[in-house]
């Protein structure tokens, strides 16, 4: 009862003087204020370990951090836990996928034969059958947003509503997308896609919620064989310092259209595009 | 120029440049009016949007969450070679199961042969991506045939799910026989 209270509050105050108020509501610490306007969601279960060390509670709008994500691909099997997870974090609707994993045949004349049934949400159930040749090589390779150091969708949005975070996150605004599609042509590396529900621009966001919480982005929770690790290059003991550091076989995918990816990959192919 | 063609009257010019000015301060004001307020608080993009991206719901939680109450099924799980699977995986999100800590459904158990495709969407051998390092496969029928039972089994019927190798052990240890290939 006194909830309903509050918000009939609210809207009076609104009414009063509707800039004043989201003056005030913004002058106020954003964190405080937003729960005010919004009703109180799913608050986290704070017992929740913490995966990242240092990002709870920390309420400024940028952190100190340097995120990289790192793809094992020599450790990948397949399966389709990251895609499964990532569905079911962002109810991403069917047909689109903000990650997705590729299979990849390379037959001994060097030709190579590249499937993602339905992104690989279903797992990989099926051999192919169509390859005529002995198979030289074979692997999986997961894809997701490259969270690029000079990000080409950034750079063509004409309303602002895609950005690169100071801790290098490049988001979409919802609220001000207008669904032109830009970013999605000019992303090399085709992890955008548009929302056939809201009608607005979506990618993987390394899921900054839950980073922002301490939890690790979720396909990188679920992985079970350790292929998708994420952490933070500033810290020198986090294992993804130590891989990009240590000499390693790293690349990244289209080094050549200038982005800059800060997701790398362990032991990638040079047939993968 | 000849100063006879120049006019001595400016009005026009004065009318242009009044038009230009008031047009200007009202796109100004317009630009104002339509653009969100926190529109270049730390760059060309809606600075509340940071906090918007912040209130995601988190609807996959860890492991460690689902063995709050799921204690016996802890212990299996987080000492078997399965440790690294996720709950989830199967069983699907925990928002759908717990929403603000309160219980509000059932979460989905496989059953039957639902748990056969489950298991070979990782363990089928068929699929040659798989690094060894990572997986260990099988062939399905050979692994039934090899092990001497029904090839109409299913793989819950010798293995636990939550822990495969638990009660195959179980059965080594009391014939006081050694696992092949246990690397364990």
């Amino acid at each position: 009862m006194k909830e309903i209270i509050d918000i009939v509050d609210i809207k009076k105050e609104i009414k009063k003087d509707r800039r004043a108020f989201i003056k005030n509501v913004l002058s106020g610490t954003i964190a405080g204020s937003l729960l005010m306007v919004i009703p109180a969601g799913a608050a986290l279960d704070q017992r929740l370990p913490e995966q990242l060390p240092g990002m709870r509670g920390n309420d400024s709008p940028f952190t100190e951090k340097k995120f990289a994500f790192i793809v094992d691909v020599t450790a990948c099997i397949g399966c389709g836990s990251c895609c499964v997870a990532d569905k079911n974090e962002y109810n991403v609707p069917d047909g689109n996928y903000r990650t997705w994993v590729e299979r990849y045949i390379i037959d001994d004349h060097d030709e190579v034969f590249v499937d993602s049934p339905n992104g690989g949400l279903d797992g990989y159930t099926k051999p192919r059958k169509d390859i005529p040749n002995p198979v030289r090589d074979t692997f999986f390779v997961p894809k997701l947003c490259n969270m690029c150091e000079k990000p080409s969708c950034v750079q063509v949005c004409p309303v602002g509503a895609t950005y690169k975070t100071e801790d290098g996150f490049i988001l979409v605004d919802k609220k001000r997308c207008v669904g032109c599609g830009y970013c999605i042509q000019a992303c090399p590396y085709s992890v955008r896609f548009l929302n056939p529900v809201s009608r607005t621009a979506e990618k993987c966001t390394w899921c900054y919620h839950r980073v922002r919480e301490g939890l690790l982005p979720a396909c990188v929770n679920v992985c079970p064989t350790h292929a998708r690790k994420f952490g933070d290059l500033n810290d020198k003991k986090s294992e993804v310092y130590k891989i990009l550091r240590e000499p390693h076989v790293i690349s990244v995918l289209k080094p050549g259209m200038g982005n800059q990816p800060a997701l790398h990959y362990l032991g990638l192919r040079r047939e993968v595009v | 120029m000849e100063k006879k063609y120049k006019s001595a009257y400016y009005s026009h010019v004065i009318k242009i440049a009044l038009i230009l000015i008031i047009g200007g301060v009202l796109a100004v004001w317009a630009r104002g009016l339509f653009l969100p307020d926190t529109m270049g608080q730390y760059g060309h993009y809606r600075g509340s949007d940071l906090e918007d991206q912040r209130n995601v719901e988190v609807r996959s939680h860890t492991n460690e969450s689902c063995y709050e109450c799921h204690r016996p099924i802890r212990l299996v799980h987080k000492a078997g070679v399965h440790k690294t699977v996720s709950c989830e995986f199967c069983h699907g999100p925990y928002a759908d199961h717990i929403t603000d800590g309160k219980y509000v459904a059932k979460m989905p158990v496989k059953r039957d042969m639902e748990i056969k495709t489950l298991c070979l969407r990782c363990h089928n051998e068929i699929i040659r991506a798989r690094p060894e390092e990572s997986i260990k496969v099988v062939a399905m029928p050979l692994h039934l045939e090899e092990k001497k039972v029904n090839v109409e089994h299913n793989c819950n019927q010798c293995h636990m799910v939550h822990d495969p190798l638990l009660w195959v052990k179980a059965a080594y240890d009391m014939m006081g026989l050694e696992m092949k290939g246990d690397k364990k």
